[in-house]
């Protein structure tokens, strides 16, 4: 069965999360807290004497915990593995808690107050952990952290100073000066906070790029509306300016659109469902396999879509082409592996805000199975073609490497005795001038020794031109141009050194291409044409003889072929009867 | 005269060394790099250079391009090439625009000792000594061409010999004529060519090799 790696999901969802009736027990306790504390609102003297109008204050505070009580369950039950869920689930329990300041008992009223600027803290933590629920970055957390810390000790402070009348139990010294003080500092930490928090969301808003989905943005929008607005009331109370009770309603009514554009993003994904028709659409048309990808792409609404197949036998991920690639597993993407009944088929790559839509992903994946079956066929296909030329390639310059080998061995070995050899032969002839029998005999052998080394030269040249090597392809061509059988136009427009496969292909193509002329054109003339083009070389022999050859005729044309072929170059020959021959091989050679 | 060899192969390094040493040429220097070549002939100006062109370490260029560099650096110093093959495309390329002091032999032809040592004198001299095989194989590849036709074959044997580098007197010797008749025929190929005549031995070799290959 499958690993999945962190950040790696499976399109089968495996966990269907948390059971019903917990999520029910605690949307029941959500809306029951709303209502309570609604109660306390509309009765409390700490409302209608800071807040304002006590009925669109009480509506306002709760309606937001009980929208983010059931917009995190609604989130939980969808997507399990995200903490999102749960954070919005405290949010709204926190902003509950925190409203306990209203009730008339002192040890509530206490808890109450103390955690009385919770509340924006929890808000902030949520937009920033949006949408894994985790935050990412060192900054964040710090971020967050800061503000808890901020929130909770600066209001203990504050308590233990006074100030909040007889039901505060925290009171120890009473000191308005340091209470004010304090008040002060908690409000500039907290709005600078926020705003800082905006500027995080900015930038990850820019990160993501065009890639970030529609839905998505607007929800980040809303999350930074709403730090801003708490930023802005809580600056206006620290510096006493005007409208403080208007700032506040507006300020508590867009926190609460938050969980709105929530719900907004989760009915356009349920609408996106009907995306798939097109997707089915397309693949009645049986799409070529480059084509699935736009057709995935069309029906996630995902332009960064990214598509790679599994390859069981090369235990990697290729692209359709073949060509190895990994998946985008750091890169803050998201991944979903897709199986085929057991078996790996594709893994697609794309914006992680898609893990908010699995049954998308699960209906579009399911949906395009048998394409992207057949499109891995295809990634396969491509990859063993690769593998096979590469292997091709190896062997033929495996084989140069070691009839380069031999063709040295012969020249530093047998060659060089030989002559060294005909030399001493050389000397002693000449101290025999006095015996002119043995010297000819000596002379007969020095003969001999001579014809063994045109034969071994002609063995060295069949082994691996040497010239080529040391010289180039140009002054190698001159010879082999001047020892055809008939007079020979060459043109050589290659001024650089070219990689040796190459060169050893072109100079073998010519050798034996010349040599058929000699041996089955009846021409009267040849050219050979070698030209450096951008990306390969081409070279041409083309005679005026009486054409019909074909590749049977000389197994050497056959062999040059498969060489030429495994340089990834084509090898065509046109020899119509009584009009000449044309070779003509191009290889690529990307400088 | 003074000599420089540079030849890898350490048989025929002192090979090369005995042979001319007991014809009364002093072998200043033996190396087997073209590195050590260049040096040596720094040193000591020699006559002449006697290079391997297959040298390490690659064993590719190395010998040519240490040959072209002391011909064009010290233009009194005379350059042997010797190589297991012999190429139209390096014969032309090591002449450049000059056989003065230019030679470019098959290495078997160490072996011919007489041969060899009258080569090495007239490179070490300023005149040039091009392995037959090259002017076979130009002559082969202008074996239709209506003006060689018209030589006769006596006037093809001294026009291989000439463009050999070998002189007037050398070409009488080895054809046991005299020297008068030699000049007579040299005057004539040139004539039939359309070369102008009267060069040096080196410039009628490189006029013919041209005429050759074109």
């Amino acid at each position: 069965m499958v690993t999945g790696s962190p950040g790696v999901r499976r399109s089968a969802a495996a966990d269907r999360g948390p059971r019903g009736p917990l999520i029910w027990a605690l949307g029941l306790a959500g809306c029951v807290a709303a209502a309570s504390s609604f109660a306390y609102a509309l009765e409390s003297d700490v409302v209608s004497g800071q807040l304002g109008e006590p009925f669109v204050v009480a509506f306002l505070v709760n309606w937001n915990t009980a929208a983010y009580v059931l917009c995190g369950l609604l989130a939980w039950s969808r997507r399990p593995e995200s903490r999102f869920g749960l954070l919005l689930v405290a949010a709204g329990f926190a902003n509950f808690l925190s409203t306990l300041s209203w009730t008339t008992s002192s040890v509530l009223y206490t808890f109450g107050q103390a955690l009385d600027f919770l509340p924006p803290i929890l808000f902030l933590h949520v937009f920033l952990a949006f949408p894994t629920g985790r935050l990412e970055t060192r900054l964040e957390r710090g971020i967050v952290v800061t503000g808890y810390t901020a929130a909770i000790s600066l209001e203990l402070l504050r308590m233990g100073v006074g100030g909040f009348g007889p039901r505060n139990l925290l009171e120890v010294a009473p000191s308005a000066e340091i209470g004010l003080w304090a008040l002060r500092a908690q409000l500039l930490v907290v709005g600078c906070l926020c705003l800082a928090g905006v500027g995080m969301l900015a930038v990850k808003r820019r990160r993501r790029g065009p890639s970030l989905r529609r839905t998505h943005a607007l929800l980040v929008d809303a999350f930074a509306l709403g730090l801003v607005m708490i930023a802005v009331l809580f600056f206006v109370i620290a510096f006493g300016g005007p409208a403080v009770l208007h700032i506040r309603w507006a300020t508590l009514a867009t926190i609460g659109l938050a969980p709105l554009a929530f719900i907004v993003a989760l009915l356009h994904e349920r609408l996106a469902r009907s995306s798939l028709g097109g997707l089915f659409v397309d693949l009645h048309g049986d799409p070529e396999p480059f084509e699935l990808r736009d057709a995935l792409a069309r029906a996630l609404r995902d332009p960064s879509l990214t598509l790679a197949y599994w390859l069981p036998d090369f235990q990697s991920y290729v692209d359709l082409d073949g060509r190895k690639t990994e998946l985008p597993v750091e890169s803050g993407r998201g991944v979903t592996l897709i199986d085929r009944s057991g078996a790996r088929v594709a893994a697609l790559g794309h914006d992680a805000a898609l893990e908010d839509e699995p049954e998308l992903l699960e209906a579009v994946t399911a949906a395009a199975g048998i394409a992207l079956e057949n499109a891995r066929l295809h990634a396969e296909l491509h990859a063993r073609l690769e593998e096979l030329r590469g292997s091709r390639l190896r062997l033929v310059a495996a084989g140069q490497r070691e009839r380069q080998r031999l063709e040295r061995n012969l020249h530093d070995g047998a060659q060089q005795r030989l002559i060294a050899l005909s030399l001493e032969l050389s000397i002693l002839e000449q101290e025999l001038d006095h015996d002119p029998a043995l010297a000819r005999r000596l002379a007969s052998a020095r003969d001999e020794i001579a014809s063994s080394l045109e034969e071994l030269r002609e063995v060295s040249r069949g082994l691996h031109p040497a010239v080529v090597s040391g010289h180039g392809l140009e002054v190698a061509l001159e010879q082999l141009a001047a020892r055809a059988a008939v007079p020979v136009r060459l043109l050589v427009t290659v001024r650089e050194r070219l990689p040796e496969t190459l060169e050893v292909a072109a100079y073998y193509l010519v050798s034996e291409s010349l040599a058929n002329v000699g041996k089955y054109a009846a021409a009267t003339s040849a050219s050979v044409e070698v030209v450096r083009r951008a990306d390969d070389v081409l070279v041409e022999i083309v005679d005026d003889g009486v054409g019909g050859a074909d590749e049977s005729r000389g197994s050497g044309l056959r062999g040059l072929a498969d060489r030429v072929e495994a340089l990834g170059g084509k090898l065509r020959v046109w020899s119509p009867s009584g009009g000449g021959t044309r070779v003509r091989a191009e290889i690529p050679c990307v400088p | 005269m003074r000599a420089v060899i540079a030849e890898d192969s350490i048989l025929l390094r002192e090979g090369v060394t005995r042979v001319l040493s007991d014809a009364g040429v002093e072998v200043v220097g033996a190396c087997d790099t073209a590195e050590e070549l260049l040096v040596k002939v720094r040193t000591h100006t020699p006559d002449i250079a006697i290079v391997d062109i297959r040298l390490p370490p690659t064993h590719g260029d190395e010998g040519m391009r240490a040959a072209a560099e002391i011909r064009a650096r010290h233009p009194t110093v005379g350059v042997l090439v010797l190589s297991q093959y012999v190429e139209v495309g390096l014969a032309m390329k090591l002449l450049a625009d000059s056989a003065e002091g230019a030679g470019y032999l098959l290495k078997d032809r160490i072996s011919d000792v007489k041969e060899f040592v009258a080569a090495v004198e007239r490179v070490a001299g300023g005149g040039s000594a091009i392995d037959p095989i090259i002017v076979s194989t130009l002559l082969a590849k202008r074996r239709n061409d209506d003006v060689l036709m018209e030589l006769t074959p006596r006037e093809r044997e001294v026009l291989e010999l000439m463009a050999e580098g070998r002189s007037n007197q050398g070409i009488a010797d080895l054809l046991v004529i005299t020297l008068r008749s030699v000049e007579k025929y040299v005057s004539t190929i040139f004539d039939k060519l359309g070369l102008p005549s009267g060069a040096t031995d080196s410039r009628r070799v490189l006029a013919v090799l041209l005429y050759l290959r074109s």
